[in-house]
């Protein structure tokens, strides 16, 4: 076990160390090759590790931070949390980085994007995998770091460096309060296993607990483009497609909601946390959805789309339901990175134009991509007995679980973003793949090994909701696989309750699909292309810009912080503080001058100055000499 | 005797060293490379006393000490040549050889004028710090003290470029004025001493068993503070550091960062805390206060800068700040955090200097705004100037997180406030670094400019330190191994 688990991780990490220091001068292929060989050998070490996984395992490899009573050793921790995620990664990025070779096929720094490739995915590993949370945060650091250099991959264009340097730093915001909670919950439990940790909760103080749940909800939501952190997500699309669906929407992104399930035991003995986590999800699944609404870049669309689904397994987590949660982000994780890949073939196709009111007809023209974007689509849009659909359901089943008023009306904004997410998803799908085509040029051949790999995405996805039926259906598979990890109560609803809510989000589903072939379907795209052609207005406007945060952060932080920091500089660390030292400077050399211009030369003053000099040195031994006699 | 023999050595190496190449001031070509012999063999030297570090300690040494050497000097003051080595003295001593020889490597090309006497200054630059990093007589820290300072002071201003002269001399009054007072002190907890004892002596371990009233252990610390306080730089006493920087020959400005910074943390944990705990231990919210503004402020400041020197001249105040504050808690777990802090911010703070060196040497420009685009032209530097550039933004995995978690980690139980304020100091460095990044490497390039790659003698030196930042950063273990002693007697704890 410890050699499959150590190979998950080093297999990615040597690829990447082979690439980066001589893949220069291997040939392109081999150069290739060994990127995908890495990676697949990782999911080979993972499926061993599965098939001989019984219970949890701790591995210690060697030892890392020790000193005194701190100790963070170099440790893997698998668990069915950790082996299910591992699966999905390796498989997910195993598929996208032979999608690479093809997407890349013309690009001159392949070396660099394989290496960079190679590396996020044990970066990610290690985070997935870490059995402690400073090993975590290495992890967590080194997806970020690799998201920051592989979204500003085509470096040249400012735009690109803009938006890596954007997603580095806001991550980073959030880090910050990672970093806190994490040595907060040392000097509380005196440990940084994740595990011992999960055991210690009711040692803690009750409002600590909370402030430290609130500190992970925060630094999650860095990672996971959450409220109120999510700006970064949809700039992150600069990054070429592939980078995307692998780093921006079925790995990384969900690394803050797999912080939350890692230290659920934890965070779960605060109430208040749990409807901070659940507020947050919801809040920013309506806000993701509501901005793919009018989005016109097809990256774009599918970035908010990925923020609203994060939110949606933030909910899940929020409302206890930690298999839900876990369902769906395997789930997401499998159609979203089919919607991308679809995407980058789409892309190709139309000569790398993004704006989907310039697209169509695709249905005709790239047959095999219309399918695999559709079944991506249809599990994004929740339609019935689909992955996505099960995956989703399970989650508004457990937030309708928990009743009270709060979760009442979490599920009645959670079904109402299942509709919004119908709609949009549809939006997109129709206007890009239905009427004609559009464009001025041919549309460009799609290489075959891209759309051959959306086959077996598409299956997995669509196939999905085999892996966890609700109870009506049968039994759960990853339920009972995930069942250690559950802590409190089991959600187990009644079976005419699950069957009602089933219903509640088919309909949700088929209404917002409804509503996006009434406006876009068949002769209404012309009237809706027309209107694109006029400039937004009002909610639209408000809507396509992502609420304006951009602007708003920018005149709240990023502004003041530049002129403040000229501010400093200029005025505080020139004028006062350095100004003041050359000015005492100069006092000390106007009083040597001074002094100086004493010794002039002339004999009289000399003599003038030493007879005074020895008149008050006279005096004052006097002086002394009476006081002494006199005392 | 053995001992004494490897301390004296070690220490007066690179002085017989620089001196041998007096008789090669015209001959530029023999110099480097006797120079670089010196250099070599005195990391060599430095590197054989890890070995000793096991060893028994010898008879006499104060506890921790492994290698530890006493004589008689001038008698009738007290003064001896007492040098020892402990974990903490011979984790600087390496640095100190390794830096100084990248230093030389750094200077291979761009001096060429009084090439001998530059080397020569280095040299004695090296006995000065070593002597720093091993004296346990005051007496002969303040020696060494100040024989660091002078040759500093004409490297800036005889190789130096822009205002050198006028940099030159602010750094040395600056540092002149704070060892002045420490000079004062250290005279008066002599009398004091002698005037209780009998025994007059500069020896460090008579003069911690000084019983002092706190308000004159108050005065004498303040001297003493001031003195490390300008080194380190603290704020707002650290405006002699950007200038002196801009203004040095970068093998002035790797040494400055590299290794003069760390004295003033050396000398704060040697004999500042020993000689007067109660003081100290008053002045540690303050210390603290300055630590965490200096952090902040610094890494503010540093985002404005439009010279790549200054800029990482800023940084260095900020990261400095972390071992100020690792420092002032005074807890085991954050002065091992600040003691790695030291070694790394070293090690990374050298290559970022000796890299903005490099560009200096091809483009004759460090305006960030003349560059752009380097990625594609000179992808090999532009690799490591990536790589040290996220060292010392705090990747993890990579040596400044460990000394920075540690000291964060190792602080925040004293003072949650200050720890969760420094956490902040970890978004800043990423801002400027990111941005600098960016301006400097990617994007398109702004002038056509004609730049070579770097070579191997470049490549050797920044390749080995990166080794070493990875090796730091997966397994610090070692070195925390080594300092685990004495930190543990200095606190007093259990180690």
């Amino acid at each position: 076990m410890k050699l499959y688990l150590e190979l998950i991780i080093l297999l990615p990490l040597f690829g990447a160390l082979i690439n980066a220091l001589c893949g220069r001068h291997l040939p392109r292929r081999l150069s290739e090759w060994l990127a995908c060989a890495a990676i697949g050998g990782s999911f080979a070490a993972a499926l061993a590790a599965f098939s001989s996984y019984s219970s949890p395992v701790r591995i210690e490899i060697a030892s890392w931070l020790a000193d005194f009573d701190f100790s963070a050793p170099l440790a893997l921790y698998l668990d069915p949390l950790s082996l299910s995620l591992t699966l999905m990664i390796t498989f997910v990025c195993g598929l996208i980085h032979l999608y690479s070779v093809a997407y890349m096929a013309e690009d001159p720094c392949y070396v660099r994007y394989f290496a960079l490739l190679n590396l996020f995915v044990a970066a990610m590993l290690l985070l997935v995998l870490a059995e402690n949370l400073p090993l975590l945060y290495m992890g967590w650091e080194g997806v970020g770091f690799c998201s920051y250099a592989l979204i500003g991959f085509w470096y040249k264009e400012v735009k690109n460096a803009d938006a890596g340097r954007k997603a580095f730093i806001v991550t980073r915001v959030g880090d910050v309060a990672f970093g806190i909670a994490i040595v907060w919950l040392f000097m509380l439990c005196s440990t940084e296993s994740i595990v011992d940790l999960n055991s210690m909760g009711g040692s803690i103080p009750p409002w600590k607990l909370t402030a430290i749940g609130l500190l992970l909800l925060f630094g999650a939501a860095g990672k996971s483009a959450q409220a109120p952190l999510m700006v970064w997500l949809p700039d992150a699309m600069a990054g070429p497609t592939p980078v995307s669906a692998q780093i921006h929407a079925a790995t990384m992104v969900t690394a803050g909601v797999y912080l939350l399930m890692r230290l659920f035991p934890l965070i779960c003995l605060s109430p208040t946390v749990l409807a901070a986590i659940a507020i947050t999800g919801t809040l920013t699944a309506l806000y993701g959805a509501s901005c793919a609404l009018v989005q016109r870049d097809l990256k774009r669309v599918l970035a908010y789309s990925t923020i609203s689904q994060i939110g949606f397994m933030m909910l899940g987590v929020g409302a206890g339901g930690i298999t839900a949660a876990t369902f769906h982000l395997l789930i997401h994780a499998f159609f979203k990175a089919l919607l991308f890949l679809a995407a980058g073939c789409v892309i190709t196709a139309m000569h790398h134009e993004q704006d989907i009111y310039r697209m169509g007809g695709l249905r005709k023209t790239a047959p095999l991509t219309f399918y695999g974007f559709l079944a991506g689509a249809l599990c994004l849009a929740g339609f019935p007995l689909t992955g996505g659909f099960f995956s989703k359901d399970g989650i508004l089943t457990a937030v309708w679980e928990q009743g009270g008023t709060l979760y009442s009306a979490l599920y009645t904004i959670g079904l109402l973003t299942a509709y919004i997410t119908a709609l949009y998803t549809f939006r997109t799908l129709l206007l890009v793949f239905g009427g004609d085509c559009r464009s001025e040029h041919k549309t460009a051949p799609v290489p075959p090994l891209m759309n051959f790999i959306l086959l077996p995405l598409a299956l997995v996805a669509l196939a999905g909701g085999l892996l966890n039926l609700p109870t009506v259906f049968g039994s759960g598979l990853l339920s009972g696989f995930l069942a250690p990890l559950i802590v409190g109560p089991v959600i187990d609803p009644s079976h005419s309750t699950e069957l009602a809510l089933l219903l509640a989000s088919s309909a949700a589903a088929f209404t917002g699909i409804g509503l996006a072939w009434l406006r876009y379907g068949g002769g209404r795209r012309q009237l809706r292309l027309n209107e694109a052609e006029q400039p937004l207005g009002g909610l639209s406007a408000f809507l396509f810009h992502g609420w304006y945060l951009d602007d708003l952060y920018a005149l709240l932080f990023i502004h003041p912080f530049i002129r403040l920091s000229q501010f400093f500089w200029k005025r505080v660390d020139e004028q006062v503080i350095d100004g003041s030292m050359d000015r005492f400077a100069g006092l000390l050399g106007r009083w040597g001058m001074l002094l100086g211009s004493l010794t002039c030369g002339r004999v009289s003053l000399y003599l003038l100055s030493f007879a005074a000099g020895a008149a008050l040195l006279v005096g004052w031994l006097a002086w002394l000499m009476f006081s002494a006699g006199g005392g | 005797m053995n001992d004494s023999l490897l301390l004296t050595t070690l220490l007066f190496f690179p002085l017989i060293g620089g001196l041998l190449l007096i008789p090669f001031l015209g001959r530029p070509v023999l110099a480097r490379q006797i120079a670089l012999a010196v250099g070599t063999v005195e990391l060599l030297l430095a590197s054989f006393c890890w070995l000793s570090a096991t060893a028994p300690p010898p008879a006499g040494a104060p506890a921790g000490f492994f290698l530890f050497s006493s004589r008689d000097w001038i008698p009738d003051f007290g003064v001896r040549l007492i040098l020892g080595m402990d974990g903490i003295s011979l984790l600087l001593v390496i640095l100190t050889a390794l830096v100084t020889l990248v230093a030389m490597l750094v200077s291979w090309r761009s001096i060429t004028k009084r090439v001998a006497l530059h080397y020569l200054l280095l040299l004695v630059m090296e006995t000065g710090i070593i002597g720093v990093f091993l004296s346990l007589d005051l007496f002969l820290f303040y020696l060494f003290w100040e024989v660091m300072l002078i040759p500093m002071f004409f490297l800036i201003g005889i190789w130096g470029h822009g205002r050198n002269i006028y940099s030159a001399v602010k750094f040395f009054l600056f540092t002149l004025a704070g060892s002045l007072l420490m000079l004062l002190a250290i005279i008066g907890i002599y009398l004091l001493h002698g005037d209780q004892t009998g025994c007059y002596s500069f020896a460090l371990n008579e003069l911690v068993k000084t019983t002092l009233p706190y308000s004159t252990s108050l005065w004498l610390y303040s001297a003493f503070l001031l003195a490390f306080a300008v080194k380190f730089p603290l704020l707002p006493l650290h405006t002699w550091l950007p200038d002196a920087h801009t203004d040095a020959p970068t093998a002035g400005s790797v040494i400055l960062a590299g290794l003069l910074l760390k004295t003033g943390a050396y000398g704060l944990i040697r004999f500042g805390y020993p000689l007067f705990p109660e003081a100290a231990r008053a002045c540690g919210p303050l210390l603290m206060t300055l630590a965490v503004v200096g952090i902040l402020y610094a890494s503010w400041v540093a985002y404005a800068q439009t010279d790549m020197k200054r800029l990482i001249a800023y940084s260095s105040i900020a990261h400095m700040g972390f071992v100020a504050l690792g420092i002032a808690v005074w807890r085991p777990v954050a002065l091992s955090g600040a003691l790695l802090q030291m070694v790394n911010h070293g090690l990374t703070t050298t290559a970022l200097f000796a890299l903005v060196g490099m560009l200096d040497e091809r483009a004759h420009s460090r305006e960030i705004a003349v560059f752009g685009g380097l990625w594609g032209k000179i992808p090999r530097f532009s690799f490591f100037l990536l790589f040290f550039a996220m060292a010392s933004a705090g990747m993890p995995g990579l040596n400044n997180f460990v000394g920075e978690f540690l000291i964060l980690a190792g602080s925040f139980r004293i003072t949650p406030l200050s720890a969760c304020l420094a956490f902040l100091g970890i978004i800043l460095p990423l801002v400027y670094t990111v941005r600098f990044l960016q301006e400097v490497l990617f994007q398109t390039e702004r002038q056509p400019l004609l730049l070579a790659d770097i070579n191997w003698r470049e490549g050797g030196f920044l390749g080995l330190l990166a080794l070493a930042d990875i090796y730091l950063g997966l397994h610090p273990e070692p070195l925390l191994a080594m300092v685990r002693l004495p930190v543990a007697l200095l606190i007093g704890v259990v180690p």
